[in-house]
């Protein structure tokens, strides 16, 4: 299967097992929401080089984030509320 | 006391901070409201009643700082003190239950999924809202403010008057509990989500 070929060929460069899970995820996800500084950035990259399982949680939580991004934030908001808001504005003045 | 300091805005500076600052928020206050609530009309209200206490209050926020912050963190406020005690849910034993159980800030990161990228990229209906939708509404807030809104942990931590580290743990817990549900979804169209 196309699926299986593409993953066990990207993990021939990469180690199966992570030294330190833990510690890996908790700093991708960070990166992830913006917290981490410049510094950070070559560690991840090297990460992502190396080691499968940050490969693989890394880009699995970046996809859910997009998808998050896209699919979640499209609410439409009622035309009349602006208007309400600001008429009840001018009766508080 | 604190206000003294502060001056007080004149009408046509109010004006000005609630339209330039505070307005251009409305679709995200919306979108957070009804995630909140799952009803258009307390959305309405939550929204509606958020911007009056802004401008009530209106002398207590500085000019040119942080506004979108500022006005989640009362819109948060109202949903817990208002609409949480109207709502039919029992929301608030689920809230007790969250800050009970969940609380700590050792988190353990291992916890690895299964849930393919493939499978999530292939979700295209409204499998991530529903499944956003379903978690526990202090797990749903994290989500919201961190990945709809793009709010820092510092930020969140301000909005949600909770220190960083449980931002940062909470955050994770919901992120864990919104790939299982993801992961049942994928289950259901068919993916295999078993490692080989
Ligand atoms: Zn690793």
């Amino acid at each position: 299967m196309d699926k299986n070929r593409n993953k066990s060929s990207e993990s021939g460069k990469r180690k199966l097992n992570c030294s330190d899970e833990s510690k890996c995820f908790e700093l991708l996800e960070s990166i992830l929401d913006g917290e981490e500084t410049s510094s950070s950035k070559e560690i991840l990259d090297e990460k992502l080089a190396k080691c499968q399982p940050c490969f693989e949680h890394y880009h699995l939580e970046k996809v859910i984030r997009e998808i998050l991004k896209n699919k979640c934030t499209k609410q439409m908001v009622p035309a009349e509320l602006a208007d309400s808001i600001r008429q009840k504005i001018q009766e508080i003045k | 006391m604190s206000e003294v300091q502060r001056k007080k805005y004149s009408d046509k500076e109010k004006n000005s901070i609630f339209d330039h600052e505070f307005m251009p928020h409305i679709d995200s206050m919306y979108n957070f409201a009804y995630r909140l609530t799952f009803d258009e009309d307390d959305a309405k209200d939550l929204v509606q009643d958020t911007y009056l206490k802004a401008y009530r209050f209106i002398n207590s926020f500085e000019k040119g700082t942080n506004a979108k912050a500022w006005l989640f963190r009362i819109l948060k406020n109202s949903f817990i003190n208002e609409y949480r005690k109207k709502s039919k849910q029992p929301s608030k034993v689920d809230y007790q239950e969250v800050e009970t159980y969940y609380n700590s800030d050792n988190v353990d990161y291992t916890m690895t999924s299964d849930l393919r990228v493939d499978a999530v990229k292939d979700m295209l209906g409204d499998e991530i809202s529903n499944a956003l939708n379903s978690l526990a509404v202090d797990f749903r807030t994290v989500i919201i403010l961190c990945d709809l809104e793009g709010f820092t942990y510092e930020e969140m931590a301000k909005i949600l008057d909770i220190p960083i580290g449980t931002v940062r743990s909470r955050l994770h817990r919901a992120r864990n509990l919104l790939k299982d549900k993801l992961r049942s979804y994928a289950e259901n169209m068919g993916y295999d989500t078993e490692e080989e």
